[in-house]
């Protein structure tokens, strides 16, 4: 064997002759960057990604083809490679067409995989869809109740019928796994051995606290209420909320191993320094913004008059404030429309929200507006309160004057806001009031010690705190949730606060944060406007599930829940509709991961707008989506069985395919190898419809467990479920080649026919029993025919698909235990 | 496997399956590996691509028939016939091993007595092979210098005569010198994933783990001395024997694991009458399968993908199994169910772990002394691998048999059991799908797979649906003297004149209600391939 001398990249290697650069680069650990590599099969049209540059000559050449010569000097990285490689790339993005992330993804602020979760719904995998959920967001049962669904609204469903319910299908399957008593057992790492304060145990809180436990970290939560759950519990009430879900979704956080010290208010109980000083490496502020912008009219200080966190904190702690039978709510934002219901269910008879402009231009959402008022809930609007008077005793307690508004001109930004009519007040009986204006974190500034009175507080009373670093002013404190945002939503704080874990996480162990994800996407139209209406050819009208809820006049007379949650059905079925816009080839698409790596530019590249050819569903387990496939013609090449034919009519200017076609012939024997090695989302497999984005995968190789070829298998598995199986191509005995059986067929390990439990017969019936009594009355009954009627009375069949172990040990139980050698298996069979 | 075991030593395939790429001449005798075996059969495909010539027997129509140099189409269960006829050929023209079979066999006066009546001409009349493609075929595989493999499957085993077809292949093996090269060799293709390895570990009636026969005292020393307990040395009965045994009193309880004799046995429902007799029935599997209904007791099992332990494949090799998910519920591994329950009739089975199994295996297994879970890590071994140094071994028999000397022990043709006549006219044969295995309830769990091949098709030769007035998808009823199924029809030249094969994945279709509980004398395999049916049309 002859040997050669070579530098790549500065390094120098020494090989046998006869490889190719590419070979020889892979063989000492450098990667050359290829779509269309396919061992000892050179494309006939190359991606050309995998040029190199040699020292002394002037054209970059094919690594991948090229032979590695005695003496080159190569570089693979080089600026002349680099703008190469960008040059190839944003060739093929030009044309490239489809969504890598769905838009429910992109638009949702947790960056959920929403498509993920739907899609394991669809396929009944209730289980790893909370899973999935839990990856990002550890307040499923909250988020799925209270969710202003943002996903909902960019939901390209919308351009076909309705959007897809995606938080009720959150809630479902939340829902589910509570009702099946399913433990996530969601993973933790080894202990840091850092201690971690929070204060706050609120939505942001809660987050913060699972997502540091989860990396190791002892977390203890300080809470000045008696329970959890902070604007969960005070800010929610049981009709949107029910205490049981709250309870079990804290203890779901809780259990893996969180420290809560309950009814410790911060400044009073401990401060930030008794926290350094007991030894929190951190402090994560999560105090959430509860207290309320007080109304500044004449007479709001009086015994019936309420502001709206006041009053609902102590509805939730079961006290029921008296506030007689008409009530006022002034303000419009979406805590005023809880107040209100909960007036109404507290059985106010006249329940009015004060309001100084529209009812478009309320801060609350449309939904919950519609809510308050099917329950009864009236409303008065282009109306502010100018004064409280005591009624003295005319029919109701107070008196609240009001005075019309109307919009004024436009100001410098063309905002017209409310100005008061002249002379038009108007006086409303009331017997309470209660004023939601809004939430702040603090009044003026924290209590406490020197470090409280040091935090730095913005113009709105909110904690000061930098939103990528989630640093406080203070060193070792953070902040996060409503505490720095101002009152947002339940997955707005679940965000800030995952940030916050990120950060703090980095902070005591002494770690640069890790990377965010790439925000690179392609996508088949930012806007509706611009998605063209030829991607839904084909897709049918099918409504959304309509959410079963108690009607209005009923629910509104108790607190028990209004929204009862989809049955399994309905939720199959609407996860049903989703049109799976994502690409399920997300994490194994080289050339997104090209683009990412060489930073592609797609503003600047452009990508293609339209379909130009139909998704092609009619081979049997293979979906082909054309408008992806870069010609990388990978799965013509590694096919054994010559099965696909990859073709164009034409090529462009830039030698791209038009006309392309990808025919499956009589040949295919649905092995789905093509698929396994598709350089983007071209080829899929019908049965893998999860995207997978960062979540973590396990690879496992296993053997095949049909016939005894004994192919090598690579199960992936997310979570508790095997995802799809593939294979390695070095691996003996098959060599990366399966059959249908063995890279499809096994959807029976998690199917629902799986016997689970021991059965017994009783009275001529099959029914479940436990392993002990199953164990016990098989013992005695097998002891005692073998005393009645000797061992060789019975026989065993052992299993030629269990493995050798139980087969051995099957064969050892007859021999010893029972004493016959009347054992066999199928062999035969 | 038996009869391999009795010729060379040793029942597994000889070679490897990456050596089909070495081999000048491949004989397919009796296997569809397209659809059995795909991977396999994907490599024989390949070699042939590459230059090899392919001999094929077997009286389907396979897509090998269709690409082979030469393809013998003999009658249903003539194989022994046949094979006797082209060794006939061979020494009649001088193209044998004679070193080979001089230094390294014995009894080959014996072949030539039995073979010498095998003329062409007398071959013809029991196989419809004729002379010149007889001929033709001895000459392929005899090829002096040549390296020439033989595959066969279950269409070769699955006879009454099964054992006397695979000695009648060890013996043209051995006459020609085909053994102990890459290339070469006699390689059964075993049917499921792990029957190579049930039978190593000795869940066999007639020998302990490693193939000692019961008659092999230190054998029983070893292991009485290891497992401290005195083990029977009466012969036990074969699976397909314990029906009849259960019907005369003399099986009483059965424990059945992983298998579903109401649908996989021959002439099912004699199987299914024995089980109602039962006293105690144990039924430990992954499904409630249509035997587990009939239990008094069902363990539920853990999967493949739930366990850690072993595999051994068709080339002897052991490869891991490694658990990626949980079982449901309260499943458990088949290992633990065993271990608990053994405890619980008062002989201790304490495991930690499927390793330290295995660790057990390989003490007193010295076809396995070398493996460990540690050097299989990566890539399985072939066994036999003596001591941990040893690398495996790809191709048994090189320079040496097993057993010493190879053993030729010719066979004289018997017809089958169950011949057509002229109240069952046709042949029933029973074959497999390639999307689908065995009785369905892995494979039928899959929406794509069932989209793929749904339903079982009863594959008819257009002169027979001719004959009958049969045309394509025409529900028939198909009839044996045991029972009947009902189906549609696929007419289609893949079958033989006189002959219809029937898929046996399907529930529906019980084909092995039709089938004959006629067994092999030595292996007690059943005869799956052959029996005699009618059919009737469907109005």
């Amino acid at each position: 064997m002859t040997t050669l001398t070579v530098t790549i990249n500065g390094a120098e290697i020494v090989a046998e002759a006869g490889l190719t650069i590419l070979e020889l680069a892979g063989r000492s650990d450098i990667h050359i960057p290829t779509l269309c590599y396919v061992p000892g099969k050179p494309a006939d049209t190359p991606c050309l990604m995998c040029m190199v540059e040699i020292e002394g000559q002037e054209q970059l050449i094919r690594a991948c083809v090229g032979l590695a010569k005695d003496g080159m000097v190569i570089s693979t990285e080089s600026a002349k490679v680099v703008a190469h490689r960008i040059e190839r790339l944003s060739i093929l993005a030009e044309t490239h067409f489809g969504d890598c992330k769905a838009p429910c993804n992109l638009t949702c602020p947790g960056q959920i995989n929403v498509q993920g979760y739907i899609a394991h719904v669809a396929k009944g995998q209730y289980e790893e869809a909370l899973r999935l959920v839990m990856e990002r967001n550890p307040l499923p049962f909250s988020v799925g109740r209270v969710c202003p669904r943002f996903c909902e609204t960019r939901c390209r469903r919308i351009l076909v019928d309705d959007p897809v319910s995606i938080n009720h299908l959150k809630r479902f399957v939340a829902d589910w796994c509570m009702n099946h008593e399913i433990d996530l057992e969601i993973p933790k790492e080894d202990p840091t051995g850092k201690r971690i304060a929070v204060i706050g145990g609120g939505p942001s809180g809660l987050t913060a606290a699972h997502f540091l436990t989860k990396k190791g970290h002892d977390v203890t939560i300080f809470e000045a209420s008696p329970m959890l759950g902070g604007a969960l519990r005070y800010g929610f009430l049981e009709y949107r909320i029910p205490r049981d879900v709250l309870n079990y979704e804290i203890n779901t956080i809780l259990r893996q191993g969180v420290s809560v010290k309950l009814s410790q208010k911060w400044g009073k109980n401990f401060t930030l320094q008794s926290l350094k000083d007991q030894g929190f490496a951190a402090i994560y502020i999560a105090t959430g913004a509860g207290v309320d912008v007080p109304l500044e009219v004449p007479g709001t200080v009086n015994p019936y008059t309420h502001t709206a966190m006041q009053y609902l904190h102590r509805m939730a702690e079961g006290k029921r404030p008296d506030m007689g039978r008409r009530a006022a709510v002034i303000g419009g934002n979406n805590i005023a429309m809880e107040v209100a219901r909960t007036l109404i269910r507290q059985g106010v008879a006249e329940v009015t929200v004060i309001y100084p402009r529209s009812r478009v231009e309320m801060p609350a959402h449309q939904r919950n507006i519609r809510e308050a008022e099917k329950e009864g809930v009236q409303f008065l609007l282009m109306a502010s309160p100018v004064e409280i008077c005591d009624a003295a005793n005319q029919g109701a307690r107070l008196k609240l004057e009001l005075i019309r508004m109307k919009l004024g001109e436009p100001d410098a930004k063309g905002v017209r806001h409310p100005e008061p009519i002249p002379g038009s007040v108007n006086t409303l009986p009331v017997d309470s009031i209660v004023t939601s204006l809004g939430q702040t974190t603090v009044g003026e500034k924290f209590n406490g010690g020197p470090l409280e009175k040091s935090i730095a507080i913005t113009i709105n009373k909110t904690i000061d705190a930098n939103v990528r670093s989630s640093q406080t002013n203070i060193e070792g404190v953070f902040a996060g949730g409503d505490a720095v945002s101002g009152p947002r939503s339940v997955i707005q704080a679940v965000v800030s606060a995952r940030r916050a874990a990120d950060n703090i996480h980095a902070y005591v162990m002494g770690r640069e944060k890790e990377e965010a994800e790439s925000r690179f996407n392609f996508t088949r139209g930012k806007g509706f406007d611009d998605v063209d209406m030829k991607n839904f050819d084909g897709i049918h009208l099918k409504l959304r599930e309509k959410m079963p809820t108690r009607p209005p006049e009923i629910c509104s007379q108790d607190f028990d829940e209004v929204k009862l949650g989809f049955t399994e059905k309905m939720a199959r079925n609407e996860a049903e509709r989703c049109l799976s816009c994502g690409c399920t080839a997300y994490d194994r698409c080289q050339l997104k991961d090209l683009a990412i790596q060489y930073n592609l530019n797609l503003n600047k590249t452009g990508m293609g707008t339209k379909p130009v050819y139909a998704k092609d569903y009619s081979h049997p387990v293979i979906i082909v989506d054309k408008n992806k496939c870069i010609f990388c013609g990978r799965c013509e090449r590694v096919c054994e069985y010559e099965a696909i034919e990859l073709g164009a009519t034409g090529f462009d200017d830039k030698e791209r395919p038009v006309g392309l076609y990808l025919r499956f012939n009589d040949n295919c024997v649905s092995c789905g190898k093509c698929v396994d090695n598709c350089s983007t989302g071209a080829l899929n497999k019908k049965a893998q419809i999860i995207p997978i984005h960062s979540e973590p995968v396990q690879d496992v190789r296993t053997t095949c467990p049909y016939c005894g070829a004994g192919c090598q298998i690579i199960l992936r598995v997310k979570g508790s479920t095997i995802i799809e199986v593939t294979a390695d191509p070095k691996q003996a005995p098959n060599y990366g080649a399966l059959c249908v059986k063995g890279r499809f067929a096994h959807e029976f390990i998690q199917h629902k026919a799986r016997l689970t439990k021991p059965l017994i017969r009783k009275n001529g019936m099959l029914v479940e029993t436990s392993w002990d009594e199953a164990l016990d009355f098989t013992a005695k009954k097998l002891f005692d025919l073998k005393a009645m009627y000797g061992p060789d009375s019975i026989a065993g069949f052992s299993c030629a698909r269990a493995t050798n172990e139980e087969n051995f040990l099957m064969q050892k139980f007859m021999r010893t235990s029972i004493g016959t050698n009347n054992i066999d298996h199928c062999a035969r069979l | 496997m038996a009869s391999l075991a009795l010729s060379f030593g040793s029942g597994a395939m000889t070679n490897s399956i990456a050596d089909a790429q070495e081999s000048d001449v491949i004989m397919l005798i009796g296997s569809n590996a397209d659809t059995s075996h795909p991977t396999i059969g994907l490599r024989i495909h390949q070699a042939k691509e590459n230059g090899a010539q392919l001999l094929v027997i077997d009286p389907r129509r396979t897509a090998f028939a269709d690409e082979a140099d030469l393809w013998l189409q003999p009658n249903p269960g003539s194989d022994v016939a046949l094979l006797n006829g082209i060794v006939h050929v061979i020494l009649e023209e001088d193209l044998w091993d004679r070193t080979f079979v001089e230094e390294r066999t014995e009894n080959f006066e014996e072949l030539e007595i039995v073979t010498a009546k095998y003329t062409p001409a007398y071959v013809e009349q029991i196989t419809g092979i004729p002379e010149s493609q007889l001929r033709e075929a001895a000459r392929l595989y005899a090829s002096p210098g040549q390296r020439c493999a033989i595959y066969y499957g279950m269409g070769l085993a699955h006879h009454a005569s099964g054992t006397d077809n695979v000695k009648s292949i060890a013996n043209l093996a051995m006459l020609c010198g085909k053994l102990g090269m890459a290339g070469g060799g006699v390689n059964p293709l075993r049917g499921q994933n792990n029957v190579q390895g049930a039978c190593d570990m000795g869940a066999l009636f007639n020998t302990l783990p490693g193939y000692s026969g019961l008659n092999n005292n230190c054998a029983f020393e070893r292991y009485e001395k290891m497992w401290e307990v005195k083990l029977p040395r009466r012969k036990g009965k074969a699976a397909t024997e314990v029906w009849d045994a259960i019907l005369t009193d003399d099986i009483k309880g059965l424990y059945i694991v992983g298998e579903d004799p109401v649908l996989a046995d021959p002439n099912a429902l004699h199987a299914v009458a024995a089980l109602e007799k039962l006293d105690f029935l144990i039924v430990q599997d992954i499904f409630l399968t249509d035997t587990a209904k009939m239990a008094d007791i069902v363990f539920p099992a853990a999967c493949y993908a739930e366990k850690d332990g072993t595999f051994t494949c068709t080339e002897r090799r052991v490869q891991r199994v490694r658990k990626a998910v949980e079982p449901p519920g309260e499943a458990k591994a088949d290992w633990q169910i065993f271990c608990e329950l053994s405890s619980r009739m008062g002989y201790e089975m304490d495991y930690a772990d499927p390793e330290e199994i295995f660790n057990e295996v390989t003490q007193l297994m010295p076809q396995y002394a070398g493996i460990t879970y540690q050097r299989i890590d990566k890539v399985g071994l072939q066994w036999p691998v003596p001591s941990l140094d040893h690398p495996g071994t790809p191709v048994l028999h090189v320079g040496k048999f097993t057993q010493g000397k190879g053993l030729f022990i010719p066979e004289d043709y018997t017809p089958p059991t169950e011949l057509p006549d002229a109240e069952y006219p046709l042949i029933l044969t029973t074959i497999r799908e390639r999307a689908q295995y065995n009785f369905g309830s892995m494979t039928r769990k899959t929406k794509e797979i069932e989209a793929l091949c749904p339903e079982a098709f009863a594959e008819i030769n257009p002169e027979d649906a001719k004959r009958y007035g049969i045309v394509d998808l025409d529900e028939i009823k198909v009839s044996s003297r045991r029972g009947s199924v009902h189906l549609r029809t696929l007419i289609t030249d893949r079958s033989q004149v006189g002959t219809i094969a029937i898929p046996y994945h399907f529930a529906e279709v019980p084909v092995n209600n039709l089938t004959l509980n006629s067994l092999d004398r030595l292996s007690r395999s059943p005869q799956y391939k052959i029996c005699a049916i009618k059919v009737e049309k469907v109005t």
